[in-house]
């Protein structure tokens, strides 16, 4: 049995806008997520995250590939599998003169849960004491909560979520992370779409990064972010302006940065040594640890100006293991 | 049926649904009490100031003057054999001339007040089916529900399967009411409803519930396929008014055959005669323009419609992305 909960392989999404113009939304994705924790799905807006969700939830027809949820192919045996998924995609969407707990036990009825199935979602996202509200009366936040009240009725082995943290404030966005970094914990997976970078490596165990609906990058998140670490120093030297020409006569990048440079491509002690070797001293020479922002914006730059994924080894790229 | 029972909660709850329910009841209940009224019992007040009027009619000059000239010739104004004294007696106003009142009667009823009920109710219910599925696409909400039951041909029929439920029991109980309310005051008024027209209001009042259940299936199925309220009555009465205006321009002889409204009626009524100007008459021949449907007929040509967008709805349904 594979060990992966979701699996797209060449996964492809065209349409035709009203306008007649062709749109590929999602380019032959290969998609892999493992079982348990959280995988983080980013891409910026129109990178076809949704799209992807929307396909694997059969809510949309994928143009060509093959889609895997739980071992089992998607669409077709979508039903088998169903109940095992909890899902949010893009804005909760309810009826708006039903109240949540109306919403909500209606949905329950769907798949034959009992009705303090509905009580302890409620209770778990914080809704009870406004449960009998009409749902078209709630905020954004409350309704935030209630779409993922509504994916915790199947009790699901895999949870889907779309940017769950939209117009949380602070302390929901607080109480929703820590939701979702305690179902990972218990052995859900969990797939977060969003692009919040922050959000995805606090919460994300791994992660997968597109861009023009194509895979750039795919891995454990400290492997990503690692893997731009051990390339950029910040060096701090009594004579920038010697100091970068004798890097850069050695080949190697170098931004001015204020009284210090920037290197590029090359690890710390291979600039030590250089600049000692030329009777110049460094002051300070701190490697710049790469958050998740710089690696998802130089490769989203990249896939936007057709260059090839850069180096976040070892993480899967595009054209394979880095 | 789990679905179903869902779908029929959902279908209960609705506001719009509700409302449109007790439109249904408040108009036919007007109905009702407008011919209750309009043959109510004339009374002493009622007669006296008939009376009155006649009175006080008669002795208007142009009266007295039309009395006079009709002596002089009666036979011009009442036929050979008609003497002075008819001119009186049939020129001088009478109360009841005054007493625009009829008796309730159920045989009368049936062709009048109780299809005007019945289009009533298979209007509203057409409008209850579009509104049932139009408020899940408006919502999105449908997305959301196939994330808990992904197969959307069941989807679709526990849905449509609650719409003709509803509808149906709706409709039932509505003409059910109205007609029970004429025949209670018909007895009251001592006046007896034979059973062949008792059998008769039972038949039309089965064929209008089905007319309005199906109508409420047909509204939810075409809803389906255009995904929105307002666009599904901007088609049904393009339909309606374009597909009558198409009939009666085009240059087909028997085109009428084909109209909704005589398909209708024909179901309605129980066969129904219409004029059909697309029949032509030769000069010099003998030529009837009027033609007979039949309840058949017109069950076949409003069962075919319903199927084919039915059809062709769950199909879309069953293929189309979902907003």
């Amino acid at each position: 049995m594979s060990d992966l909960v979701i699996e797209t392989t060449g996964l492809r999404k065209e349409f035709r806008t009203r306008r007649g113009r062709h749109v590929v939304a999602v380019h032959d994705l290969d998609l892999a997520v493992p079982r348990g924790g959280v995988h983080g799905f980013l891409g910026p807006n129109g990178s076809g995250k949704t799209t992807t969700i929307r396909m694997l939830l059969g809510l949309a027809r994928a143009s060509k590939g093959e889609m895997r949820l739980f071992g089992q192919p998607v669409p077709h045996l979508l039903p088998s599998v169903i109940d095992r998924i909890g899902a949010v995609v893009e804005q909760p969407k309810f009826v708006p003169t039903f109240s949540g707990r109306k919403n909500l036990t209606l949905l329950a009825r769907t798949i034959g849960v009992p009705s303090h199935t509905v009580d302890a979602a409620l209770e778990q996202v914080g809704l009870n004491g406004r449960d009998q509200e009409r749902y078209k009366g709630y905020s954004l936040g409350m309704k935030q909560r209630l779409a993922i009240a509504a994916t915790l009725l199947k009790s699901p082995d895999l949870l889907i979520l779309d940017e769950p943290t939209n117009g949380l404030d602070p302390a929901g966005i607080r109480d929703i992370r820590d939701m979702i970094r305690g179902l990972g914990d218990s052995g859900v997976t969990v797939l977060l779409s969003s692009h919040i970078l922050a959000e995805v490596q606090q919460v994300c165990h791994s992660a997968s990064i597109i861009g023009k609906g194509r895979l750039l990058a795919s891995g454990d998140v400290d492997d990503l972010v690692g893997g731009g670490s051990t390339s950029t120093t910040r060096v701090g030297v009594a004579d920038p302006a010697t100091a970068a020409r004798l890097l850069r006569e050695a080949g190697h990048h170098v931004i001015p940065d204020g009284e210090a440079l920037v290197v590029e491509g090359v690890e710390p002690r291979e600039i030590n040594r250089l600049l000692a070797g030329h009777e110049i001293f460094v002051h300070e020479l701190t490697p710049v640890r790469a958050d998740l922002e710089s690696v998802f914006l130089q490769l989203t730059r990249d896939a936007s100006v057709g260059r090839p994924a850069g180096p976040a080894a070892p993480v899967t790229t595009e054209a394979g293991v880095a | 049926m789990r679905l179903f029972r869902v779908e029929l909660t959902r279908f209960r709850s609705r506001r719009a649904i509700v409302l449109l329910l007790v439109a249904a009841a408040l108009l036919t209940g007007l109905l009702a009490a407008s011919t209750v009224w309009e043959t109510r019992p004339v009374s002493a007040a009622d007669q006296a100031r008939a009376q009155a009027q006649a009175d006080a009619e008669a002795q208007q000059p142009y009266i007295q003057r039309e009395i006079a000239r009709c002596e002089k010739n009666p036979a011009r104004y009442f036929g050979v054999g008609s003497g002075a004294p008819d001119c009186a007696e049939n020129i001088t106003p009478k109360a009841e001339w005054y007493l625009y009142r009829s008796v309730v009667s159920l045989a009368q009823e049936r062709n009048d007040s109780g299809i005007a009920a019945l289009l009533i109710v298979s209007a509203l219910m057409i409008i209850v089916g579009t509104t049932f599925a139009g408020a899940d696409w408006s919502s999105g909400s449908m997305s959301n529900q196939l994330l808990f039951e992904p197969r959307r041909p069941k989807v679709w029929l526990a849905k449509g399967a609650a719409v003709l439920v509803g509808t149906l029991v709706a409709s039932a109980v509505i003409l059910t009411a109205f007609w029970l309310t004429l025949y209670l005051v018909a007895e009251s008024r001592g006046i007896q409803t034979g059973a062949q027209v008792q059998e008769q209001i039972r038949w039309l009042v089965g064929r209008g519930v089905v007319l309005a259940g199906l109508g409420g299936l047909g509204g939810y199925a075409l809803t389906m396929l255009v995904r929105h309220t307002v666009g599904t009555l901007a088609a049904l009465f393009a339909y309606v008014v374009g597909g009558e205006a198409l009939i009666a321009a085009l240059p087909m002889e028997g085109a009428a055959r084909w109209s909704l409204s005589n398909n209708v009626f024909a179901w309605v009524r129980d066969g129904h005669r219409y004029f059909d100007e697309s029949i032509r008459c030769l000069p010099g021949r003998q030529c009837n323009q009027e033609a007979l449907l039949t309840l058949g007929g017109g069950a076949t040509y409003l069962g075919v419609l319903l199927a084919v967008v039915a059809l062709v709805s769950v199909l879309l349904f069953r293929r189309r992305d979902i907003p």
